[in-house]
């Protein structure tokens, strides 16, 4: 463990560390090397381009909000609302839309939207101190009532609508082979990996989920901290639903809890931790991948799409399960109380 | 190795050994924790067993009570070889072990603790409850023990719990009691009743094993010590023949000279003025002091007695009333933000729960705490504060693998200079409290914080250290302030008092130290669990 020679020993457990960090993304990629090389063998169509840009863009609302939900994870919160939120959000772009209201307008409402509901969430939570899990069930229970009310529960189709035009085809056009919801995942996985890792909000962010009170002490504005990250997470909620009505030409406002579960089951297969303070987008990002070829490999192999629902949840129990057996998790994670403590050596 | 055998006196080697271990040893991956062990030990002997963190004392221990399986070695009881399979199999051949880590169950009496796993039956196979409570009055009779035995555990201060373990390994018949650092969190009242049912169990021939780095608890009961160093048997010395210096020299395996370090500079102006300070609760009640520039202020009292409060109100982390001033500015925002910006720093005393990112780097969790110095318009700049960390760590004589590895792989001791350096270096701060900064780390550790703190007071910091370790205040501090429900009760200038007179004075609450014994069994009963719960 330790050693009197600093330098030289920093230098060579410096490579050894760096190994250990890139094992625990290590066994995910190949695991989703080894899916997409069953796949390209036994569906034929599974490996063309077409196939590939057709994940991207059908995927690309559960990578938004799973960029938001690593942020309330890495806090050691976990936000139940992100879906009922993007289906709000949606509701109200396609409220703006049917009433004629121009593209401006219809994109900058829903991420409004999303921002209020994160508002509401941080601030029911920071400040009044409500347990996060009840603050977001309940949120999520009144979003999903709300998001019905407007259109009586139809879907509200924007097809046709002036303002409408513009958005879909930034949802549907490509530059190059490329479709441009592909460079706009890119871009925002970029933008949130350097948030989280060059940051002070980023570093804030692994401080008060690794430990609050440390953060607190150290002046980190704790309530503030934690509302910024419930409006980041509202607003993935916000542009998650833009993302998914320019795709559907309609705004639903049924909301869909297996993608709130897919969105949380992949920030958690990527490694971040549940308990907060580890893990980060790059994992997510790998976890919201794994679990998109799956599906979209199952649906071609045409298995009924109702075991996918099963499928996620083996998968997650799986990855997370051997990650805190491999003990990178369990040995420095907080124990519960009377059990042994995590010392290496007493 | 075998045991040094100079300090072996005829007599004890006639005796046959209760336990004999022999040559064990004991690896994880990477490290050699125990390295050819060997040890005898006698019934009606206290034998202490002490050595750095790291050493494997507590690795020694758990091998003794069937938690870890030895890789070479034997281990006889009274002549004959044993496997200790497990806790159950240890205690069958009567091995009980108390950990400062407690393993009653709260939520059950006194009487069902003591009986867990071993409940007495009637004929039909139910429970005896009656005799249950019988066999843990009779224990808790013979230790002296005023406890009801129907009193739920969790409601009992911790000190008393303490007990409860020691009356149930007592009631198991333990023949060899092994307290692993079992005074660890208890006061210096406490822990004396504790050594005294310890010397009764001596007394009635049970073998004692005590762990511990407390130098004067194995002073006052161990007859030998047994020293420990990178998991190999360094001497066994008698007690108290062997000065403490020859017992910290073993420990350490070299001289650590002038053990509190020392300072050129002399108190200045005064930078902080306290008046009046309460908390909610009551608890510190109109605590008033004065702190000057290149200062150490040393606080001192029992648990309860208000110094863990006015540490938490005075770095902003529990609300508080009253007046505080720095530098002639009085302190407006409480908060942990506000205290910091006013230039105070503070050092937690419960490192875990209140003060490093344990699955964070030693890069973060240096940084936590310069984060405004080392960004730039939010942004981290990432190489300046590598540079610093770099520079922080060989400043504070961090050992780590690397400045990347999770701070919890680190030893507590320089977990602690982590958190030390990272507190003392922050631009902002000159005026420093630092709360119990040395508990649970080991003797060479401790030596080099009380230097770091040193030099930065010579550097022109003000301190504040609160500490239940009294010779830690009386090495280092310039007067020491003695707290007595909730205010300060009296004040000492350096080299006016001892330890007996402090101890007197935070126990009586009189200068005079008169009337202590009376005085000391009214405190027991107010003595409560003073692990700051306005933190959680």
């Amino acid at each position: 463990m330790e050693s009197t020679d600093n330098n030289r020993s920093i230098g060579l457990a410096k490579k050894s560390y760096v190994r250990l960090a890139q094992g625990k993304q290590s066994g995910l990629l190949i695991a989703l090397l080894s899916v997409c090389t069953y796949f390209a063998i036994t569906e034929p169509i599974f490996a063309t381009w077409g196939n590939v840009t057709n994940i991207v863009s059908s995927n690309s609302s559960v990578l938004i909000l799973a960029i938001g939900a690593t942020f309330v994870i890495l806090i050691g919160q976990l936000d139940l609302s992100a879906a009922a939120a993007a289906a709000a959000s949606g509701v109200a772009m396609g409220l703006a839309l049917e009433s004629a209201a121009p593209t401006v307008v219809a994109v900058v409402l829903p991420i409004a939207v999303g921002v209020a509901i994160g508002l509401i969430n941080g601030a029911l939570i920071a400040w009044a101190k409500i347990s996060f899990l009840v603050v977001t069930l309940g949120t999520m229970s009144i979003l999903m009532t709300i998001a019905l009310v407007p259109s009586d529960g139809h879907t509200i189709s924007v097809f046709g609508f002036a303002g409408f035009g513009p958005i879909a085809s930034f949802v549907n056009s490509g530059v190059g082979p490329f479709p441009v919801l592909m460079l706009f995942d890119v871009l925002l996985v970029a933008l949130a990996i350097v948030v989280l890792r060059f940051t002070k909000f980023g570093r804030s962010v692994f401080a008060i989920g690794s430990n609050i009170e440390a953060a607190r002490l150290n002046g980190i504005h704790v309530t503030r901290m934690i509302i910024s990250v419930y409006v980041l997470a509202g607003m993935t909620a916000g542009m998650a639903s833009i993302v998914q009505v320019g795709r559907l030409t309609g705004a639903s406002p049924a909301v869909d809890m297996t993608q709130l579960m897919t969105v949380i089951a992949a920030v958690l297969i990527g490694g971040t931790a549940f308990s907060g303070g580890e893990g980060g987008v790059l994992g997510t990002v790998l976890g919201v991948v794994f679990l998109s070829v799956v599906q979209n490999g199952v649906t071609l192999s045409e298995v009924s799409s109702f075991w996918q629902g099963a499928i996620n949840g083996c998968i997650l129990i799986a990855a997370v399960g051997l990650g805190s057996l491999r003990g990178s998790g369990g040995r420095l994670g907080p124990r519960r109380r009377g059990g042994r403590r995590g010392r290496i050596r007493a | 190795m075998s045991e040094g055998s100079g300090s072996l006196t005829m007599d004890e080697k006639q005796k046959p050994a209760f336990i004999r271990v022999r040559g064990i040893c004991k690896s994880f991956p990477g490290v050699q924790v125990l390295d050819d062990v060997s040890l005898d030990l006698h019934r009606g002997e206290i034998r202490g067993l002490t050595g750095e963190n790291g050493s494997g004392k507590s690795t020694l221990a758990k091998i003794l009570t069937g938690l870890y399986q030895p890789e070479a070695g034997s281990i006889e009881i009274d002549g004959k070889e044993v496997l200790l399979k497990g806790p159950a199999s240890a205690a069958s051949y009567g091995i009980i072990a108390v950990s400062q880590e407690l393993t009653l169950a709260p939520e059950l009496t006194v009487a069902e603790n003591i009986c867990l796993g071993q409940l007495p039956r009637k004929k039909l196979g139910t429970v005896d409850w009656q005799r249950c409570r019988l066999i843990a009055r009779d224990v808790l009779a013979r230790l002296n023990l005023e406890i009801d035995e129907q009193a739920i555990v969790g409601k009992l201060p911790i000190e008393l719990r303490q007990a409860v373990e020691i009356a149930r390994a007592l009631s198991r018949n333990a023949k060899l009691l092994i307290l692993d650092e079992a005074t660890s969190s208890l006061s210096e009242a406490a822990t004396d009743r504790l050594l005294t049912i310890v010397e009764e169990m001596r007394d009635k021939d049970a073998a004692i094993l005590m762990i511990t780095h407390r130098m004067p608890e194995l002073y006052r009961s161990a007859s030998r010590a047994t020293v420990l160093r990178d998991g190999k048997v360094v001497d066994t010395v008698a007690l108290p023949a062997t000065s403490e210096s020859t017992l910290v020299r073993l420990m350490v395996g070299r001289e650590v000279g002038d053990y509190y370090g020392a300072r050129t500079s002399a108190p200045g102006d005064v930078v902080m003025r306290v008046r009046g300070l309460d908390t909610d609760g009551g608890v510190l009640g109109g605590a008033s002091f004065d702190l000057r520039r290149g200062e150490i202020l040393g606080i001192a009292g029992l648990v309860g007695s208000g110094k863990s409060e006015l540490a938490l109100a005075i770095a902003g982390a529990i609300p508080s009333t009253g007046s505080i001033e720095v530098a002639g500015r009085q302190l407006k925002d409480r908060s942990p933000r506000g205290a910091l910006a006013a230039g105070i720093g503070y050092v937690p005393d419960d490192r875990k729960a209140a003060a490093i990112l344990p699955r964070r780097s030693v890069v973060e969790n240096f940084a936590l705490g310069w984060m405004d110095n080392v960004s730039r318009y939010g942004f981290m700049r990432v190489r300046e504060e590598r540079r610093r960390v770099n520079e922080a760590s060989a400043d504070y004589g961090v050992r780590a693998l690397s400045e990347a590895v999770p701070i919890a792989l680190l030893s507590g001791g320089n977990q602690q200079k982590v958190v030390v350096g990272r507190t003392f270096g922050r631009a902002e701060c000159n005026i420093f409290v630092l709360h119990e900064p040395t508990r649970g780390i080991d003797v060479a550790a401790k030596s080099e914080l009380y230097k770091l703190v040193q030099a930065e007071v010579d550097a022109g910091a003000a301190v504040i250290v609160v500490s239940s370790e009294l010779p830690e205040l009386l090495g280092l501090a310039d007067r020491i302030l003695v707290f007595h429900r909730g205010r300060v009760h009296a004040e000492f200038a350096a080299g006016q008092v001892d330890e007996e007179t402090l101890a007197a004075v935070a126990v009586s609450g009189t200068d005079s130290g008169m009337d202590l014994a009376r005085e000391g069994e009214a405190m027991w009963a107010d003595i409560t669990d003073g692990a700051s719960p306005s933190l959680r």
